[in-house]
């Protein structure tokens, strides 16, 4: 047992929050001079983020991989697409809720195992699971379209009542940006509190943890809930911004690209999955430009080169400022 | 032959060895005594670099044993017969042995004389070596790990508390097994906390306390002033 | 009643290649610990280069030789190159290390092969006729071939010099090294042979359905499934499992389509995973 150090910051040192605040500047400037295509871009890897950062609760706070993903997100993208489709008007809140709902299900069923399997074995399941789903989607075509997915519009803005207003590309960028800022800061109020402790005790040494006597299987619930409603969240804000659903998304390959944004950007930091998104998505646009599909093979292996030399990821190092 | 020098080890953050140094001449029989946990075993594994080595030096032979890779130990002439015996339970005891037997440069002929002679040395091996080795009693599994170790003709031979949990039948067995082992002229560092077959085994012998050595003398003097090891084993 | 007996052929067939498969990610975990993400792939590799000696050399034996040695010099390579660095860290590492390798093999074979479908002729043409049915004849003798190779697998593994080193480093690495056993060669000799046998199974499941760069991953999935069920590490539990669940997802395919019956092996497998989490083919340990 390594003693405990003497004084330590409960929170980074503001050198970050200004770091933040530019990143967030940035972006609340972004649709208001970048291009139509790199407006889009930067639209997608917030809700991408926003899909590794929910991942990253459960692999870089509670330790747990989770290869499922693509059904958390998949669901939210067709309980977005239920609600947009059977209820007129289309209502945002009404899919924001019927996503959340469709995601946190499965959440339900996938925490089921999640305490009762460890590792590799809860690895593989949850692989399982995200490609029964993928399955039930593909051929269940009378509901969801099957191969095909289902198209719909776009919902207005309107809050609580408030407002009608259609969205133009800028103000979804804003809605998006504020959406993901809320989780973020929300998710890290979270993994800042001693339930957050805890999952990162959990983590660190799982024996030891239920020795001490918390509840593990308990925590790691709520952990795998938290992650399916986030995951669920991004699945609800992509709908929105292509305005259609498809059962791609639900293979099992979103929930490895999803994990490799974790790791390219930095397990445990909240903001690394952002950056292993934006990493990922930009490297794959310019490789693409070159090598049109084959680009995933120089990005798969400066992948594998990472996991061998930098296994932290680009913002791994934060790791220990942000979470004292 | 066996040189420690001033070595340190550490698992982990822990550091569990400080400063040991202890000797093995070609042929010798050397014995390791102290209470339980006082780092007899974390010695041996040092040896074999399965503990971090952070000070001092090992050698063999002459021959620094930093940067040698774990499997390149038993070409050098140095066998380990841990003290969970670590046995390979699902294979057989014919197989237990083969994995120490099919080395580099064995012909069939020095094969089967190896694989004779150690069956006259235990028995009840050659009885069962078709049967997996996890079915075999302690005392057998002891054997066995002792003539897989035979099996590398070794120059030296670390014996980690071999009478261990065993029968006083048993343990005389073992106690013969050190002798014949002498006899053919292997070195032995024996680690034991069985202080009355230590003393008759070995000419010398180390006695170690909280990870270092804290005495040195010779068999027949610390038989002959019994203080020593009531002072560091409560004997 | 027909149906039930080509479905039972197509199970025991199937299982068969299924095996083979397994057979290599089961060794691979049960010595080193890791889950190759990538053995699907080696599979479809070893598949296209099988198709392309044949186009080569006409010669189905050739193939399937070509295939699994040159597969067996990518497996070593890649361990030695990508793996070894990666011994004694997190597993999840390896996990993500092989899912990499893995989209990089599909790719590349898109851009060796392009996206057509290559065609393995099947090496002994005709039907045989069982009752009155036909059922082609390289099927049973792809089973049984299978069958060869994993019976000489195991003759290897239970009899040879080096089939002992594998075996005792699987069960004591600590010790295997301390008797002298080059464990970090058993293990690339290891990831070799199963990605020989990974190659040589996609040779031999050419003819059934041509080959195409997805082919990996459906195998990769099943495989996993199959090693869980029969105890991981465990190669005759995982020969059985591979048969069982073969069996069962061709008799669901009579009720369900194809597709669907692949949900079957799943609830197997997540059953099993609950409730006999050792492997169903293996005795409960004490």
């Amino acid at each position: 047992m390594t003693a405990m150090p003497a004084a330590r910051p409960r929170s980074p040192a503001v050198g970050y929050w200004i770091g933040f605040a530019v990143v967030v500047g940035l972006l609340v400037v972004a649709p208001l001079v970048l291009p139509p295509f790199w407006q889009r871009f930067a639209t997608e890897i917030l809700i991408w983020g926003l899909l590794a950062m929910s991942s990253d609760i459960l692999i870089g706070y509670t330790g747990m991989v989770s290869f499922g993903h693509s059904a958390f997100f998949g669901l939210g993208m067709y309980g977005a697409a239920a609600a947009l489709l059977t209820v007129k008007p289309p209502s945002l809140g009404l899919a924001v809720l019927y996503g959340l709902v469709a995601a946190g299900g499965a959440a339900v069923f996938v925490a089921y195992f999640a305490t009762r399997l460890r590792d590799i074995y809860f690895a593989i399941s949850t692989l399982v699971f995200s490609q029964i789903f993928y399955v039930i989607i593909f051929t269940w075509t009378e509901v969801t379209g099957g191969e095909n997915g289902l198209t719909f519009g776009q919902p207005r803005l309107s809050l609580l009542g408030l407002g009608s207003d259609r969205f133009t590309p800028t103000t979804f960028h804003w809605f998006v940006l504020a959406v993901v800022l809320i989780s973020y800061l929300l998710v890290r109020r979270i993994t800042q509190s001693p339930f957050g402790q805890v999952l990162q005790s959990i983590r660190e040494n799982e024996p030891r943890t239920r020795a001490i006597g918390y509840h593990v299987e308990r925590y790691k619930i709520v952990a795998v809930m938290l992650s399916g409603l986030f995951a669920g969240l991004a699945g609800v804000l992509y709908a929105f911004q292509n305005k259609f659903a498809a059962p791609d998304f639900v293979f099992f390959v979103v929930s490895g690209e999803v994990v490799i944004f974790n790791v390219m950007g930095g397990m445990g930091t909240l903001v690394g999955p952002f950056a292993g998104a934006a990493f990922f998505l930009l490297l794959r646009e310019g490789l693409s430009r070159f090598l049109t599909e084959y680009y995933l093979i120089p990005l798969g292996i400066i992948f594998v080169i990472m996991i061998i030399f930098l296994p932290q990821g680009l913002l791994g190092f934060l790791r220990r400022r942000l979470n004292a | 032959m066996l040189v420690l020098e001033n070595v340190d080890a550490h698992y982990g953050k822990s550091h569990v060895l400080h400063g040991v140094s202890i000797e093995v001449r070609s042929g010798e029989v050397v014995g390791l005594l102290g209470r339980n946990g006082v780092g007899k075993t974390t010695t041996l594994k040092t040896i074999m670099g399965m503990a971090r080595r952070t000070g001092g030096r090992i050698t063999f032979e002459g021959r620094d044993l930093h940067g040698v890779p774990p499997h390149g130990l038993a070409g050098l002439g140095i066998a380990w017969v841990p003290e969970e015996r670590r046995i390979f339970r699902l294979l057989t005891v014919l197989e237990n042995l083969r994995t120490g037997l099919d080395r580099a440069g064995m012909t069939p002929e020095r094969r089967e004389a190896l694989l004779e002679k150690v069956y006259t040395y235990f028995p009840i091996l050659k009885e069962r070596r078709n049967q997996a080795g996890g079915t075999l009693s302690g005392g057998e599994q002891q054997m066995l790990a002792i003539a897989r170790a035979m099996m590398l003709e070794p120059k030296i031979i670390l014996l980690d508390e071999p009478t261990e949990g065993l029968m006083p039948r048993m343990v005389a067995q073992i106690q013969e097994i050190v002798h014949a082992l002498h006899r053919d002229g292997v070195a032995i560092l024996l680690v034991e906390q069985n202080v009355p077959l230590t003393l008759d085994a070995a000419g010398r012998v180390y006695i170690m306390e909280k990870g270092a050595v804290r005495h040195h003398a010779s068999s027949a003097e610390l038989r002959a002033d019994q203080r020593v090891i009531h002072e560091y084993l409560g004997v | 009643m027909d149906q039930i007996l080509v479905q039972t052929l197509h199970g025991l067939v199937n299982g068969m290649v299924l095996a083979m498969v397994a057979s290599g990610l089961t060794l691979i975990f049960g010595i080193m610990d890791i889950v190759n993400f990538a053995h699907g792939d080696l599979l479809m590799l070893g598949a296209f280069v099988g198709a392309s000696v044949l186009g080569v050399t006409g010669n189905y034996w050739l193939a399937l030789l070509g295939a699994a040695l040159v597969i067996a010099a990518l497996g070593a390579v890649l361990q030695v190159t990508t793996l070894r660095p990666l011994i004694g860290r997190d597993p999840l590492t390896t996990i993500l290390a092989t899912f990499g390798i893995s989209l990089v093999i599909q790719k590349y074979a898109l851009w060796q092969w392009g996206p057509s479908v290559r065609r393995i002729s099947e090496p002994v043409p005709g039907d045989f006729t069982l009752f009155h049915l036909q059922y082609p004849w390289y099927r049973i003798a792809t089973a049984v071939l299978a069958g060869l190779i994993l019976g000489g697998l195991w003759l290897f593994l239970k009899y040879g010099k080096y089939g002992i080193w594998i075996r005792a480093t699987t069960q004591d690495r600590v010790m295997a090294q301390a008797m002298g056993i080059p464990v970090p060669l058993v293990y690339t000799a290891v990831f070799a042979i199963g990605s020989a046998m990974a190659a040589a199974s996609g040779v031999l499941f050419g003819p059934f359905a041509g080959v195409t760069q997805t082919m990996g991953f459906d195998f990769t999935l099943r495989a996993f499934i199959v090693v869980v069920v029969g105890g991981m590490g465990n190669l005759g539990g995982s020969i059985l499992a591979s048969i069982f669940v073969s069996l069962l997802e061709s008799y669901a395919a009579i009720v369900v389509s194809p597709a669907q019956a692949v949900i079957v092996s799943f609830v197997v497998l997540v059953l099993t995973m609950l409730f006999r989490p050792t492997g169903l083919f293996v005795p409960t340990p004490k």
